[in-house]
């Protein structure tokens, strides 16, 4: 977009998501109009050319590929001054602030030409300032010395064994992991500053930047942490109900309102025709209390992360009900998350962390690697669980409580890439369930908060394939999502405030 | 006429209190005018009620006036100040200290620049003076009740007042404790001349101890009814007082103004003229005094 | 051999007999519990955890012991910044127990004897003191935490706010019940206020505010741990967390017993405190 565009040329599109409104979705805009590449709004690579989109991974994009423009590689070809890409990336950022939409940067440029908007922006915007921050990312670390917060769960794996594993070391960072009792201190503590970032559920981000539960902050999403590994875990007494429809009257367990797993069990009943206000109770549980209260029968059950619902089975207390993969294959679940402040004061700092996120997620994602991260992260420093517990829910080779022992290789996955659809799909949900109210900017605020472009182009940068679009379609338990209709999808909805 | 000077002088002294129903005000007493002369040993008696140790408390500067004032020598009293030592009816000793600690903690207040030896040796003269020698590590709580008033005295007369004020110090004490730190006290006063002034409801304790008796009327509206002369002779002690031939007139006085006139001082003042400013003197038992008495 | 040592060796000897009982009813209740190992495929055992194969979620005394011992015989080592030993976590606690403790009694103790001189001041401010002293710590807490902005000083406040109400409280209780006696002893001796203050009211009202002390350093004992459960990182509270987080009620049980212990050691020191500053009237 605009990193290599003239932002004062009115026929310029800046910024994704359909802009005219003429067009369905971005892509089919996009296809109309002209493509353009996608570009970080924080990060510069050093060596991207326009060749760099080629080789893009399989993955859920694949349906969405043929939308995609064509590389304009003459325009890319042009850039030869580093930092006059860089200046583009801040200019667009303010004239986004400025303008709102495109069709209003347009209307404006065309009514008073480029060379006036571009000294009457700059006469009232302090937009050197905002590129000199985007400038120096490619200087030397603003500190070494981190703090970033885990809550222990195997959803943290990839921020926890980066320490053990030497992958902060390696981007020349000395981070402590501190362990967390749970989200809402892990909120309160990044919040205060305490934490430089920390791990949080996918919709906290989200929430944070739009103060529902807190005070609004703009908080940012660079990374997923895991896709899957969460389960609906039923205490033993209700073996005889394995589904849903029988679960009316029933008490759950969620680790956190604004969570994957509150939504996604919300969506599991809903679909079997519960409504998960009235017919079942839904509480929010610390996961170390889930299986002590499954155990002593104050939850019929809880969609928890792991290893708690391991940890019921080896305790004898509960049996794996349902894997959440089976409900959306590939959901996201925990993430990387830091303030916009950090970004902006330390860019330097944020991007060695970045790379070595995602770096020990991309670890992580090996099945190979999963027995020696297991041994890494089980002692008290990290997860204080006992070994077995981890490796079974890492593996994927578990007991299921029901006397079986289950071969899942991806019940829990690693994949850092904040599709800004993630963010939408969540947002649809907050607002299925009043979490949020009136008109929500869904992709506006997904693309805020989830750092999907920088992390296409640090991905690309450090040789990994992301994918080529930061929108997709899902499929969920047989209903498609589609993330340029999000006020439909929640429409859609039988069950819904 | 005496010639001493008059270091403590009451002159129309007046207190009053919210009234129990909290209209207007009562009197508790009013119109007092007495004096204390230099070296003179002072007891005033009275029934409980009549206000004796407000009176006390406003000789001392804790209390204030409703009206009229004290002078102690010369100067208009209007807070406590170390040149009126107080003896008070419970010892008041501080618990957490000793009985040396006690006393130095009035002796280091008297003299703030003393050295600790000074006061050490201060201390120690006014616990021999009381006879105490060897308690002085015990807190009040080892000491028995007599021992506690004996350290109030030498804390009393350990600042060297001018005036040495005691409310009733011996009330609380049985009466063979009681006889004998009454000679002590006597001995003491005697021996360094000290203005003394002792408000008591025990006849034989005035009878001893003073050389003029205030007898204050029942409240309310209390009144300084007379003050009587002690015609005993000085050096009187308490093994043979009983003896000496004043000895009877002068308790009979005593006994019937305080079984019958204190109550009846109203009716009795409509049957003669009273100056409130110079109440009558009488010598129970002093021949001269005959004519001066009131007819009964 | 006096009556009195005799009464001393039964009483200590009721209560090594005591614990003796309590430990083996505690041991018969666990194993009590333990069912006959399943017959179960060795590959799904290894899976499995000891409860799951019938065995007792309750530990035995001994291997309460065994945990406890360790503990004590390594208590100081450091394995990351989550993985301390408890000698390093209860000095954590104690630290910031007498950091809180210690501002509070630094405010509540020259503040109770303002308040506790002034009648006017005293009914003024008590209806506030009553309504702000049953505030449970945890109600503190989000507070702390969103205005202070730092979870340490958070955890200091909430201990300082919670132990100064029985320190503040029993310090204007005992400066407004001194004995008038002793105070116009004071003033009959010219003693100035600040002297009366120090030498009178202070040691005539200390029992008092001892007492108080006592009830605010075990209040202050309580808070930590819940407050340290709540923001973790160290300290006996995490600790304890961590420990539940393990869903180990061995290590929560040897938590207990440190935590009881420091409790009663902090409790003794200010009994022999308050000894020292008692009197008899």
């Amino acid at each position: 977009m605009g990193a290599l565009s003239n932002l004062y040329d009115p026929d310029e599109i800046l910024w994704t998501g359909c802009p005219c409104g003429l067009h369905a979705t971005i892509y089919e805009h996009k296809a109309a109009v002209e493509g353009v590449d996608a570009r970080g709004r924080f990060y510069a690579a050093e060596t991207t050319t326009g060749g760099a989109r080629t080789g893009a991974a399989p993955g859920p994009m694949d349906a969405l590929s043929d939308l995609e423009p064509p590389a304009r590689a003459s325009r890319d070809l042009d850039w030869k001054d580093q930092e006059n890409v860089l200046a583009n990336l801040a200019t667009s950022a303010v004239m986004k602030g400025l303008f709102g939409t495109d069709m209003n940067r347009r209307n404006f440029l065309r009514a008073v030409g480029g060379t006036t908007a571009a000294a009457a922006i700059a006469s009232i915007l302090p937009i050197d300032k905002a590129i000199a921050n985007i400038v120096e990312a490619t200087g030397p670390l603003e500190k070494t010395a981190l703090n970033v917060g885990f809550v222990p769960i195997t959803c943290a794996t990839p921020i926890i064994m980066a320490a053990p594993m030497g992958f902060y070391e390696k981007y020349g960072l000395d981070v402590s992991v501190i362990k967390t009792a749970g989200w809402a201190v892990s909120r309160d503590k990044s919040l205060s500053g305490e934490y430089d970032a920390a791990h949080m559920l996918t919709p906290m981000p989200l929430a944070i930047t739009s103060g529902a539960g807190s005070a609004a902050t703009p908080w940012t999403m660079p990374a997923v942490e895991n896709i899957n590994g969460q389960a609906i875990t039923l205490a033993m007494k209700h073996l005889d109900k394995q589904d849903p429809s029988k679960w009316k009257g029933f008490t759950f367990g969620v680790p956190f309102e604004y969570s994957m797993h509150n939504f996604l069990l919300r969506y599991y009943v809903a679909e079997a025709g519960l409504d998960p206000d009235q017919d079942i109770q839904i509480r929010v549980v610390p996961p170390p209390e889930m299986v002590a209260n499954l155990s002593a029968g104050n939850l019929d059950g809880y969609l928890s992360p792991d290893p708690f619902n391991q940890r019921a089975v080896y305790d004898g207390v509960g049996f794996i009900y349902k894997l959440t993969k089976e409900i959306w294959p590939g959901h996201p679940c925990c993430a990387f998350a830091a303030s916009q402040k950090f970004i902006d004061e330390t860019p330097n700092t944020f991007l060695a962390l970045f790379k070595s996120i995602l770096e020990a997620t991309a670890f992580s994602s090996d099945p190979a690697n999963r027995a020696d991260i297991s041994e890494a992260i089980s002692p008290k420093n990290y997860l204080n669980q006992p070994t077995t517990v981890v490796q079974q829910v890492l593996t994927g080779r578990f007991a299921d409580g029901l006397g079986n022992v289950r071969n899942e290789p991806d019940r829990i996955d690693f994949d850092p890439f904040p599709y800004h659809s993630f963010a939408v799909w969540i947002l649809t949900q907050m607002k299925r369930w009043g979490y949020l109210e009136g008109d929500v900017a869904y992709s506006d605020l997904a693309e805020q908060v989830y750092l999907a472009t920088d992390a296409t182009a640090v991905m690309k940068d450090m040789g990994m394939s992301p994918p080529t679009s930061t929108y997709a379609s899902y499929e969920i338990m047989g209903k498609t999502f589609d993330p340029m209709a999000p006020e439909a999808y929640v429409d859609s909805f039988a069950i819904k405030r | 006429m005496d010639a001493r000077k008059k270091i403590l002088k009451i002159e129309g002294l007046e207190r009053r209190f919210p009234a129990p129903d909290g209209k207007g005000e009562t009197q508790v007493f009013g119109d007092l005018w007495f004096d204390v002369k230099e070296g003179e040993f002072v007891c005033l008696i009275g029934h409980s009620g009549c206000g004796k140790t407000t009176l006390l408390n406003i000789m001392a500067g804790l209390d204030k006036a409703s009206g009229g004032h004290v002078l102690a020598d010369g100067f208009n009293v209007e807070k406590p100040a170390l040149d009126r030592a107080v003896i008070f009816q419970g010892h008041a000793l501080m618990p957490w200290m000793t009985a040396l600690g006690n006393i130095d903690f009035a002796v280091a207040s008297r003299w703030p620049g003393w050295s600790r030896d000074e006061r050490r040796a201060q201390c120690q003269k006014f616990i021999d003076l009381v006879h105490l020698t060897g308690s002085e590590d015990k807190k009040p709580a080892q000491l028995s009740g007599g021992m506690k008033q004996r350290v109030g005295i030498a804390r009393a007369l350990a600042i060297e007042p001018k005036i040495l004020l005691m409310d009733e110090p011996f009330s609380a004490l049985d009466a063979l404790t009681r006889g004998s730190l009454q000679d002590e006290l006597l001995g003491i006063v005697a021996a360094r001349n000290q203005t003394s002034f002792m408000i008591t409801h025990d006849i034989d304790e005035a009878i001893l101890l003073a050389d003029r008796i205030v007898l204050m009327t029942n409240g309310p509206e209390a009144r300084v009814c007379e003050i009587v002369e002690n015609t005993l002779p000085k050096g009187r002690n308490r093994s043979d007082m009983h003896t000496h031939p004043n000895y009877y007139p002068m308790r009979n006085h005593l006994i019937e103004f305080l079984v019958n006139r204190s109550k009846s001082f109203k009716q009795e003042l409509a049957a003669r003229s009273y100056d409130p400013k110079s109440p009558p003197t009488v010598r129970p038992g002093a021949p001269s005094d005959r004519p001066n008495k009131v007819a009964s | 051999m006096s009556d009195e040592m005799k009464e001393r060796i039964k009483a200590i000897a009721a209560s090594v007999a005591f614990l003796g009982l309590f430990l083996l009813a505690w041991n018969v209740f666990v194993t009590a519990q333990n069912g006959p190992a399943a017959d179960m495929d060795p590959e799904l055992a290894a899976l499995l955890g000891p409860q799951a194969k019938g065995q007792s979620a309750l530990p035995t005394p001994g291997e309460v012991g065994a945990e406890i011992w360790s503990h004590v015989t390594n208590p100081f080592y450091d394995a990351g910044p989550n993985d301390k030993g408890i000698g390093i976590q209860l000095a954590y606690s104690i630290a910031r127990v007498l950091t809180g403790f210690g501002l509070a009694a630094l405010i509540a103790i020259p503040l109770g004897f303002l308040i506790g001189m002034s009648r006017l001041a005293e009914r003024a401010l008590n209806p506030y003191i009553q309504l702000l002293k049953p505030v449970s710590p945890l109600a503190w807490m989000p507070l702390a935490l969103y205005t202070i902005k730092d979870s340490e000083i958070s955890s200091i406040f909430v201990i300082f706010i919670c132990s100064i109400w029985p320190m503040l409280l029993n310090t204007i209780f005992g400066v407004a019940s001194v004995r008038r006696d002793y105070l116009n002893v004071a003033r009959t001796l010219e003693v100035t206020p600040l002297r009366t203050a120090f030498r009178v009211i202070l040691p005539a009202a200390a029992p008092t505010i001892l007492t108080g002390m006592r009830i605010s350093i075990g209040i202050a004992w309580l808070v930590i741990v819940a407050a340290e459960m709540l923001v973790g990182g160290t300290g006996i509270g995490y600790f304890v967390w961590n420990e539940w987080n393990n869903l180990s009620i061995t290590g929560v049980i040897s938590a207990i017993f440190f935590i009881g212990l420091v409790g009663m050691v902090l409790d003794l020191i200010l009994g022999q405190a308050a000894r020292l500053v008692a009197y008899a009237e």
